[in-house]
């Protein structure tokens, strides 16, 4: 069974002072999300991501659909005993040192001193803190409030954890420093929901993702997948084309870059692979490599989810 | 018990907010007025004394339970620190409970604290038997409840107002619930029976708070300030309305709170 | 920040700091100058915000009305004693009942402020408000609440004797007064002094005697026996002078000798104090004394009643 389990989820929020107009903000979602898999939720400004994760925490109530988490449905309390989650922009008791922060959630999950002192400890440890335990969080910068944010997620040794934005705000040392919780935290079997604009770090990180956008889920599955949909490019390496050839094969493709004596094309589908193979053995062009070309992620973020946005075609 | 974790924190959270330097205000009162009141009120020194000191307790509580009473929910709600809080195994009745209480411990001090001060003022005036220290304890008692309805008030509104609207309806019901005696003689004496009707209904509702003012038609602080007993038996039966209007409005809250959705 | 812009705060600072000294300095001038207007009309009366009626004062009070009943009587103890022109003291006076009535209805069980406040308004000006009559309903107000204490009857019996001069009054609350089971001794002697001094000597005279009679204390009996015999003394002087003075009407001149009037046949003996000692007499002035030999303790409480007296003798002896 699936560890976390949405289907058909919906939410309306009334908007207007009459509460007359309902704004969909998620619509008909269904997800599963397997055990120990790090998953992450991609989608641009608006698209749900946020409402999905605050459904999911029962800080909203669905419209309609279900949702569970561990077999549980989400608003039971004794499942959130074992689940941990950090908030988009998160902000604490600013009052608070990050001990006295910890240890006062350390209480609401019921650990008893003296097991709670050395968690909270170690766990300052894991995250970078140790130094700043004493310092009320109002002096805190944003990267190190993110890290306490981490801290006050995982300190129940979590089985599942929910994270949003969770490198938002980060410079590139604390986004690696997260980074390298989630991926210790894949280690440890701890299955990792979260959301993120960094696709870099989505990319080097997830083994799943779902994209949503304006609270549609546009596709899941498994990143190869995702990627590899509906895009065939190749790139083919050639060498010794005669100038006059290289026109004819621009026409043919859809990139034609001249690297010192090579050059690189990019066809996007297979006839024109088939076209320029022809052509240049016709004329006596060598190949040197023909390699399906392996879109990142932000192309197919740009293509898919931007392209559909302004209603322009897609291919 | 994660009530009391919740509560707490509450607590420390009124101390770092420099709540208590009220006290320093009471205090800079009493001193001032036993040295002034030699001067001016031809020996009715011990009677002044205890008239501003609860007073003061009153009013100073009254003060702090609607300020910090209407941003108990709201606070959290604006400053977001809910999302963590609620993502935790607590329930939302907990929280409400948790935050109420955090407020009444911190209450409790003040009081504690400022009828300390009225003590220490009267020992110093000197001439104060032993008993009329006794006598404090049953009207600061009733203030103190006094204060956990108030409180309790403020909590309602900080649920879903914003604290400029709460603050208003707060005083108001407060101000209102002084005068319920004359809602009730209003009541009889209109013609009208439906008017009548709604006037003692209004008169049941409203949170009637001089039920912990007037004991047995004596103001309470008054009788203290005449060094005079009151009867237990209405303490006891003031109390019980405290407990269930109290326990009405958190439930009211809790009711409130639990179908919030947090944007 | 640095040169022209470093400048150009600091000086900008300067100009804020000016501005708010200026604000500052023309407070203090700007003030008196209102307050003046409020002085210069005595008819505004200073105290309108305090009145309201006593109950309405009490219900708006919140609960506080403890509190509020010790400002009030703060407020009437700043009247008292305070020396200013005769038109801002009409004001005030006219104040002090009103105040004091909201004082004890706020709180009835300032013992203090019904006997003192009842002082202030009997007190006549400058010190006091000059108004026996509210200084009674204020007392009558206090006894209400405190049904058995002596003092505000005491009190009561004082406003009547000293401000209104009406000794019968004074003498018959003071009477009432004496037969409470906690009033002092003495009161008593006091309700014969004000009776007789109100013309009601026999109440008076029975007053002394009954106490000389039943009261257990030797210095009371004493202190009334004395009273009693210095009345005696007064008729006796009294009628010595009287008829001295009958004598000389008839004879031309004072009698030389106390004998003569018992030999014209006005008296039956020589009169003697009730102590056995022989009066001096003055033959020039026809006024008798008592000897300084006398062993009456002659009390020199004036018992106003000569007129009324020399009026009765002048009934049993006509011309």
């Amino acid at each position: 069974m699936a560890i976390i389990e949405i289907r058909n989820l919906t939410k309306d929020f009334r908007v207007g002072f009459w509460k007359k107009r309902p704004v969909r903000a998620l619509d008909n979602l269904s997800l599963d999300v397997r055990r120990g898999d790090v998953f992450g939720f991609l989608g641009p400004n608006g698209a749900g991501k946020t409402t999905t994760l605050k459904l999911l925490m029962g800080l909203l109530r669905a419209t309609s659909g279900s949702a569970h988490i561990l077999g549980e449905p989400v608003d039971s309390v004794a499942m959130r005993r074992r689940i941990g989650y950090l908030p988009e922009n998160p902000y604490f008791y600013d009052y608070l040192t990050p001990e006295e922060l910890l240890t006062y959630v350390g209480r609401l999950f019921g650990i008893r001193q003296p097991a709670l002192g050395k968690k909270v400890r170690s766990l300052l440890e894991r995250v970078g803190l140790a130094e700043a335990g004493g310092l009320q969080l109002r002096k805190f910068s944003k990267g190190m409030i993110q890290r306490i944010g981490v801290a006050q997620a995982i300190i129940n040794d979590p089985e599942v954890v929910f994270l949003d934005e969770p490198m938002s705000g980060l410079d590139p040392l604390g986004r690696r420093e997260v980074r390298d919780v989630i991926v210790s935290m894949k280690d440890q079997g701890v299955t990792v929901f979260f959301s993120s604009h960094i696709l870099p770090d989505v990319e080097a990180l997830c083994d799943r993702v779902a994209i949503l956008r304006k609270g549609r889920l546009q596709a899941v599955g498994a990143l190869e997948e995702i990627l590899t949909m509906k895009i065939e490019a190749h790139e083919i390496i050639l060498t010794r084309v005669r100038p006059e050839d290289t026109d004819r094969l621009r026409s043919m493709c859809e990139t034609l870059s001249t690297i010192g004596d090579r050059l690189h094309l990019r066809a996007s589908s297979s006839r024109q692979v088939q076209q320029i193979l022809a052509h240049a053995l016709a004329n006596d062009a060598e190949l040197i490599s023909v390699n399906p070309v392996r879109p990142s992620l932000e192309d197919y973020f740009l293509h898919e989810v931007g392209a559909g946005q302004d209603g322009a075609p897609r291919e | 018990m994660r009530i009391l974790a919740i509560a707490g924190n509450t607590f420390r959270e009124n101390i770092r907010d420099k709540i208590l330097y009220n006290l320093i205000l009471f205090a800079l009162i009493m001193i001032l007025s036993s040295i002034a009141l030699g001067q001016l009120t031809l020996g009715l020194e011990a009677k002044m004394i205890i008239d501003l000191g609860l007073t003061s307790v009153s009013v100073f509580g009254t003060l702090i339970a609607v300020f910090i009473g209407i941003s108990l929910v709201y606070k959290e709600m604006e400053k977001r620190t809910v999302y963590a809080l609620l993502a935790k195994p607590v329930h939302r009745w907990e929280f409400i409970v948790g935050k109420y209480l955090g407020l009444l411990f911190t209450l409790l001090v003040n009081v504690v604290i400022m009828t300390v001060g009225v003590a220490l003022t009267l020992l110093y005036q000197g001439g104060t038997e032993p008993a009329t220290f006794l006598r404090l304890l049953p009207a600061v008692y009733l203030i103190y409840v006094s204060l956990a309805l108030t409180t309790a008030l403020a909590l309602v509104f900080s649920t879903f107002s914003t604290p400029a609207l709460s603050a208003l309806f707060t005083l108001f019901l407060w101000v209102i619930g002084h005068f319920n005696a004359d809602l009730l003689q209003f009541a009889t004496l209109t013609k009208s029976t439906t008017v009548g009707w709604i006037a003692k209904s209004l008169y049941y509702a409203l949170p009637n708070f001089s039920n912990f003012t007037t004991l047995d038609s004596r103001n309470i602080i008054q009788s203290a300030a005449h060094s005079q007993a009151v009867d237990a038996g209405a303490v006891l039966w003031v109390t019980a309305y405290g407990l269930l209007y109290c326990a009405g409005l958190v439930a009211v809250a809790i009711m409130v709170f639990s179908r919030r959705d947090f944007k | 920040m640095t040169g022209l812009a470093a400048t150009a705060s600091r000086n900008r600072v300067w100009f804020f700091a000016a501005a708010f000294l200026l604000c500052s300095a023309m407070i203090k001038p700007v003030q008196d100058r209102v307050d003046a207007r409020f002085a210069r009309s005595p008819s505004v009366d200073p105290d309108m915000l305090y009145f309201a009626s006593p109950a309405a004062v009490k219900s708006l009070s919140l609960g506080y009305q403890s509190l509020l009943a010790d400002l009030y009587w703060i407020r009437a103890v700043q009247y008292y004693g305070r020396r200013e022109e005769a038109a801002r003291r009409q004001v005030r006076y006219k104040n002090l009942a009103a105040l004091l009535d909201i004082t004890t209805t706020l709180d009835p069980q300032m013992m203090d402020v019904y006997r003192a406040g009842s002082s202030f308004l009997a007190e006549p000006e400058p010190v006091g408000a000059g108004q026996p009559e509210e200084s009674l309903k204020l007392l009558d107000k206090g006894i209400g609440f405190y049904p058995d204490d002596w003092r505000l009857r005491f009190d009561k019996g004082f406003v009547y004797f000293w401000a209104l001069k009406d000794f019968r009054k004074a003498g018959q609350v003071w009477l009432e007064t004496s037969r409470m089971r906690s009033a002092p001794p003495w009161m008593e002697g006091l309700a014969a002094m004000a009776l007789s001094r109100g013309g009601e000597v026999e109440t008076a005279r029975a007053l002394w005697e009954r106490q000389y009679q039943n009261s257990s204390s030797r210095e009371v009996k004493e202190n009334a026996k004395n009273h009693l015999l210095s009345m005696q003394v007064d008729e006796m002087l009294w009628t010595v002078e009287f008829l001295a003075g009958r004598y000389a009407e008839r004879r031309g001149g004072y009698p030389a000798r106390l004998d003569d009037l018992v030999r014209a046949g006005y008296l039956k003996a020589v009169p003697v104090d009730p102590s056995g000692v022989p009066f001096d007499y003055d033959p020039h002035s026809g006024k008798a004394t008592l000897s300084p030999g006398t062993r009456v303790r002659y009390l020199k409480v004036p018992y106003d009643y000569r007129d009324a007296f020399l009026q009765k003798l002048s009934s049993i002896f006509p011309k």
